[in-house]
Parts: C-alpha cells; sequence; structure tokens
C-alpha cells in the first residue's frame, strides 16, 4: 500500500473520530478498520495485545482525570476513542519503514520546489537536514555520555545547568564541523 | 529561511569568507543538532518532581533552540524533530514517537513547540548583546505560555473537558517548566558570553542598526 494513501485514511479516521464525537457507529468502524488492520498487516493476535500493552500508560493519563470530571460511560466512550485513533496511527509506523516515509516526504515535497526556493529551502535541503538530524541522535548522545563520565570522575552532582551547558557547546561545535565538511564535499 | 547574506559572515568574524560553508549549509546543520539535542534531552534520566510526575528537559531544549538559533531555524530544529517523530521515530520524551502522538491528548503541546521556539526567538533575539528581561519575556511567553495555550485545547478537545479542567490537570507541571525556565535564560545568557557564533539572528539586527554601538 503506499505510504500517501496509508496516511490520508489515517488522517481521515483521525478527522471523522473528532467530528463525530459523539457517534458510536464511527468510533466502531474505527476500532473494526485497526483490529482489522492489524490482522490484515500480519501482527497477528500477540501483535495487537503487545501493542496494546504498549499503550498502558495512555489508558491510565486517559482514564483518571476524566473519571475526576466526567461520568463513567462519557469517560468510556472518550478512551475508547482516542485509543482507536492511537492504535489505528502507530499501526502506520508499525507497517512502513522510516526511510520510507522519509522518502515520501521527499517526493511530496519535489512539486513544491519552486515555492520553497523562494523562501530559501528546497526539497533537497530538508532531506539532508532530516538525515542529519538522524545521524545526530548518537553523536550527542556519546556527547552526554562523556560529560557524565567527566563529571563523575570530579565528583559533581549531574545537575541539569552543568550537563546542559557543555552539551549545548558541543553540540554547536559539532553542526559547525558538520557545516565545514559539507562545504569541503561541495554541498552548498 | 536561510539567511543568505555575505555581509553577515565577513562582518562577525566567524569563519574565513572563502572556504568556509554556506550560511544556509550551517543552518542546516545547526537546525539538525537542536532537533537532536531536543530528541536527547528527552531520553535523559527524568528529574522526580511534585507528586512523583516525571518531567524530562525536553522542553528545557525547546526553548533553547528557540533562544539560541532565533525564531526561523529554532522553529525549524523542533519542525525535522516533529517530521521525524511522524515518520515513526522514538525521540519525543521517553522514547515516545510514531503518527500515535500526534493523535493523543499531548499532541497540542509538542506542536505548540513550534510557535513557542519561534516566539522565544524572535524576542530574545531582538537585539545584541542580549538583554535579560527580554530573554525572560520570551522564555516565559514562547517556552510556556504559547505551548500551552496550544495544549490545553486540544486535550479539552480529546478528553471532553473544559478549558479549566484541563488546565487543573496539568498544574503540576507548571513548576516543572518554570525551573526550565530559569535554567535556559542562565544558559542562555551564558552561551552568548561564551560561544557568541550561533546568535546569528540577534547579531544580524545589530548589524542592521549600523555599527555605532
Amino acid at each position: 500500500m503506499p505510504v500517501g494513501a496509508k496516511f490520508l485514511g489515517i488522517f481521515l479516521a483521525a478527522l471523522a473520530a473528532s467530528l463525530f464525537r459523539e457517534n458510536l457507529w464511527v468510533l466502531l468502524s474505527i476500532w473494526t478498520a485497526a483490529l482489522g488492520g492489524y490482522l490484515l498487516a500480519g501482527m497477528g493476535l500477540r501483535g495487537l495485545l503487545a501493542q496494546l500493552w504498549r499503550m498502558k500508560w495512555l489508558v491510565v493519563v486517559l482514564t483518571i482525570p476524566q473519571l475526576i470530571f466526567l461520568t463513567p460511560e462519557e469517560t468510556s466512550f472518550n478512551v475508547s476513542r482516542v485509543l482507536a485513533v492511537v492504535l489505528l496511527a502507530a499501526l502506520f509506523t508499525l507497517t512502513t519503514a522510516t526511510s520510507d516515509i522519509l522518502a515520501a516526504c521527499e517526493r511530496a515535497l519535489r512539486p513544491l520546489d519552486r515555492p520553497l526556493r523562494r523562501v530559501g529551502l528546497s526539497a533537497e535541503r530538508i532531506s539532508l537536514a532530516l538525515s542529519l538530524t538522524i545521524r545526530s541522535v548518537p553523536v550527542i548522545l556519546s556527547f552526554y555520555a562523556e560529560i557524565r563520565e567527566a563529571q563523575r570522575a570530579r565528583g559533581m552532582r549531574p545537575t541539569p545547568r552543568a550537563t546542559v551547558m557543555p552539551l549545548l557547546v558541543m553540540s554547536l561545535r559539532h553542526a559547525e564541523e558538520t557545516a565545514e565538511a559539507l562545504a569541503a564535499r561541495g554541498v552548498h | 529561511m536561510f539567511n543568505r547574506s555575505e555581509t553577515l559572515r565577513d562582518s562577525t568574524g566567524s569563519s574565513p569568507a572563502a572556504a568556509g560553508p554556506s550560511t544556509a549549509v550551517r543552518s542546516i546543520s545547526q537546525m539538525a543538532m537542536f532537533a537532536a539535542l531536543v530528541a536527547v534531552l528527552g531520553q535523559l534520566p527524568a528529574i522526580p518532581l511534585a507528586g512523583g510526575v516525571p518531567i524530562t528537559l525536553q522542553t528545557l531544549g525547546v526553548m533553547l533552540a528557540g533562544a539560541v538559533l532565533g525564531p526561523w531555524r529554532g522553529a525549524g530544529a523542533i519542525v525535522l524533530l516533529h517530521l521525524l517523530v511522524a515518520a515513526g521515530l522514538p525521540l519525543l520524551a521517553h522514547g515516545s514517537g510514531g503518527l500515535g502522538v500526534f493523535a493523543g491528548p499531548t499532541a497540542g503541546f509538542a506542536l505548540g513547540w513550534i510557535p513557542g521556539a519561534f516566539l522565544v526567538g524572535l524576542i530574545t533575539q531582538a537585539s545584541w548583546p542580549l538583554r535579560l528581561w527580554r530573554t525572560i519575556t520570551g522564555t516565559v511567553l514562547g517556552g510556556i505560555l504559547v505551548v500551552y495555550a496550544c495544549g490545553l485545547p486540544v486535550m479539552a478537545f480529546q478528553l471532553g473537558l473544559s478549558l479549566q479542567q484541563a488546565l487543573l490537570l496539568n498544574l503540576a507541571f507548571v513548576p516543572g517548566d518554570v525551573i526550565k525556565a530559569v535554567i535556559a535564560i542562565m544558559l542562555t545568557h551564558s552561551l552568548a558570553r561564551a560561544y557568541p557564533a550561533p546568535f546569528t539572528h540577534a547579531r544580524r539586527r545589530r548589524h542592521a542598526r549600523g555599527p555605532a554601538r
């Protein structure tokens, strides 16, 4: 199934759920779509249960505050509506590789290249920025490990300020080095 | 979004004009790095606060993105982060991610980071050198008020509550956000003294007013 169509389907389901929020039939059809989707995608019952278990905290966060202010009926209706949409959206994430989504994102941006260029952007630059971000996450995690090690060696307490300041400087220096490396490879 | 003026780089003297990277490439690199930084700050060990609610430093990263990179690049960094989250990477607090985040009750808070970071940058970097009162105003307005103004209506709508009830539920997070704002303000001013190179938005404004001051 193409990424764009899948995304559009989920978007429309979420829209329907919020527009017809009191309608039991809309809710039931979204649950059917979500549950059917999991079985059709080959997740099986175990995959579905694992996904539901992963949402346990969401259920807690959703249920407790509503029980304070609303009736149990309203609460169960609201919770099941949010869960259905989240379940459906998670199905998109589970059945689509991140690289496919990013490629689809770049394809979708291509026709917009001309207006994007007017504000100094381009599909190429956006996809460069996205892949740079993915590569930067482990780099910054290693900076954090380095900082923690140095703090431990000096017996320092890891207060947010003492940790984030070096992290900021190291990250910004690394950004400068990355920009220079890109320039050296002919990216302008 | 990218400033391509060559005069800026020459006037600040932060890099050799001939062989250095273009401003666009530097901006891309800085935005990517900040998007990753906000993601990492959401994964670090949480600070238990007020009633055992675990909070992360993720919103501190959002405030810093705006304050350090300025409105356009700061908001751009958050957009990058959200694109990757929507594409399925677990980059939000405690490894949450995927399209489900934007369907859940806290979607408004996450999306509010974009205008939030923009406003923080716009106010904080309105002048160079930075003024403390501007940084405080910007961080509180953009980093806290705008985020809540986007987050509370979405949560109220999703849970079928009134705005006051939604606000009541989120009061536990306000002290943490205030502490993070204070840390963000101190870090911004320390960084402006120690490493002023990224504050190009503010420095360009000073340059535009003439080099007299």
